[in-house]
């Protein structure tokens, strides 16, 4: 499953930290979100999808694939 | 447990366990009884250890420090599922050897093996395998509301 975290996170100039902690996850849990490694619960992807104002159907696309997936 | 620092849990609990291992073996007796001291200042050691490797950066480290989020829980969850499936098959194996070689110990791995398995279906049946509840749109009329049409 594919997902904008990354590019939005970018686009906030914020580091993989940064963002763990407004989410209160770890540094290794972001980077594997982002990564598609490990899809996150329901209330982690609605955090996620608020945090960047999105909605988590525009934050994960269940169509796309990750690259390194 | 919550009135004890989350990332001095596990330590603290590995340390009591390695002072209950040194308590038995100074009750078993024996020549070797100063053992027992060796044993607690090594139990000792190894809980200051974990407490100091609980404060890196990393899965095992949030992990030990009782700090995991969801993924590092699961994951965990994962290793104490797979150790307890490495115990029930170590149990089994051990209880297939007494078996052929010497009967009368076969006792022990049969009582490990029966705990593990009572275990697991303890476990089903708190977590969630029992009698599944009854569906609640029997007789509600949902299917004649719902705008969705399969």
């Amino acid at each position: 499953m594919r997902n904008q975290i990354r590019e939005r996170r970018i686009q906030r100039e914020m580091s993989q930290l940064a963002l763990a902690d407004a989410l209160a996850v770890s540094r290794q849990t972001v980077m594997s979100i982002e990564s598609g490694r490990y899809l996150p619960s329901l209330p982690l992807a609605f955090a996620i999808a608020r945090f960047f104002d999105m909605t988590v159907d525009k934050m994960f696309d269940p169509e796309g694939e990750e690259a390194g997936a | 447990m919550k009135f004890i620092r989350p990332r001095l849990r596990k330590p603290l609990l590995r340390g009591i366990a390695g002072l209950g291992l040194a308590g038995a073996w100074a009750i078993g007796g024996g020549h070797a009884r100063w053992l027992a001291i060796v044993i607690a200042i090594v139990a000792l050691g190894n809980a200051v250890g974990w407490y100091v490797l609980a404060g890196n950066d990393s899965d095992d480290a949030a992990l030990l420090g009782s700090r995991g989020d969801e993924r590092q829980k699961l994951v965990g969850l994962k290793a104490r599922a797979l150790a307890g499936v490495v115990a029930m098959i170590a149990a089994y194996t051990g209880l297939l050897i007494t078996l052929a070689v010497k009967r009368s110990d076969a006792w022990q791995f049969a009582a490990l093996f029966a705990v593990t398995a009572f275990a697991y279906l303890f476990g089903l049946s708190s977590y969630g395998s029992g009698e599944p509840d009854a569906a609640d749109d029997t007789d509600a009329g949902y299917g004649q509301r719902s705008p969705i049409r399969y």
